[in-house]
């Protein structure tokens, strides 16, 4: 089946391998069987959700001006947007491993060297 | 690389080196690195190490889709489209999850007459959102392009026994 095609949705109902899906949605424990249309279903959800967060991220972010989406952008949105919550774990802000060493030093200092 | 007062060796921070950008540290929190090997999902055998969901969507799809959204950018980063594709697979592991399974029967506790259209709006509704310019409209939920009932898929320990068909109005 042709990949290649520019069109965002006219031509085909998704553009997400299917079973590509389902192997994630079988990495959830308890999840035995997956109804054909529920997995569909769930992939065309998919596509919404990245759509999704990739609008709100832009209009959230600095990137207006550039033209350009971030990383910083999507951490921030997650962080800001209840519905995006659920990432927060997974998009940490990133700090500059100079700060985090500083701190590091500083919470030692703080808890001492008794353990 | 630039900076000699910081280091570039991803062993001594304590970091996996995928995540080390050009001129830019990054850092990412890590509970426990001691025993694990982070760098497993490389070979895509060992999905057992600190998350379940290293299974990802390709990225190309990812990119495309982002870029479809969001026509304005002439540019999106490398690091926001590995993320987004992250996000991905745990936006399918959330929906997939006893979690999400667990508030949608709470939902719908009680509604053993009508449990079948009870469900269907919920899940299109939660899945539509505000904030989701398209909600799900019934008509595509099919793969064959034939409008069907759908069903609720369940977790192999609790059927749920009302519920067997949805029908999305």
């Amino acid at each position: 089946c042709c990949k290649d095609d520019q069109a965002s949705g006219s031509k085909k109902p998704i553009s997400l391998p299917i079973s590509r899906v389902r192997l994630i949605m079988k990495s959830s424990p308890d999840v035995s069987s997956i109804n054909q249309d529920a997995l569909f279903l769930t992939t065309k959800a998919t596509e919404l959700f990245v759509q999704h967060l990739a609008l709100s991220s832009f209009n959230n972010g600095s990137g207006k001006e550039t033209n350009s989406l971030s990383y910083s952008d999507l951490a921030n949105t997650a962080q800001e947007t209840e519905t995006f919550h659920f990432l927060t774990d997974i998009l940490p802000k990133k700090i500059l491993a100079q700060d985090y060493l500083n701190s590091l030093e500083q919470m030692q200092e703080e808890e001492g060297a008794d353990y | 690389m630039d900076g000699d007062s910081s280091t570039t060796d991803a062993s001594q921070l304590g970091i996996t080196g995928e995540y080390m950008a050009s001129s830019h540290y990054v850092l990412q929190p890590q509970e426990d690195d001691g025993d694990e090997n982070l760098n497993d999902h490389e070979d895509g055998s060992s999905k057992e190490n600190y998350r379940e969901q290293d299974i990802y969507l390709p990225i190309a799809n990812v990119a495309r889709i982002m870029k479809n959204a969001v026509p304005q950018t002439g540019k999106i980063a490398k690091d926001a489209k590995e993320c987004v594709q992250e996000c991905v697979s745990e936006f399918i592991s959330f929906i997939t999850s006893e979690l999400y399974l667990q508030k949608f029967r709470e939902a719908m506790k009680g509604e053993k007459g009508m449990a079948g259209v009870t469900v269907g709006e919920g899940l299109s509704e939660d899945l539509s959102e505000d904030s989701f310019t398209n909600p799900l409209p019934a008509g595509i939920i099919t793969a064959d392009g034939q409008q069907q009932n759908v069903m609720v898929y369940t977790t192999s320990y609790q059927q749920i026994p009302t519920v067997q068909q949805i029908q999305f109005s």
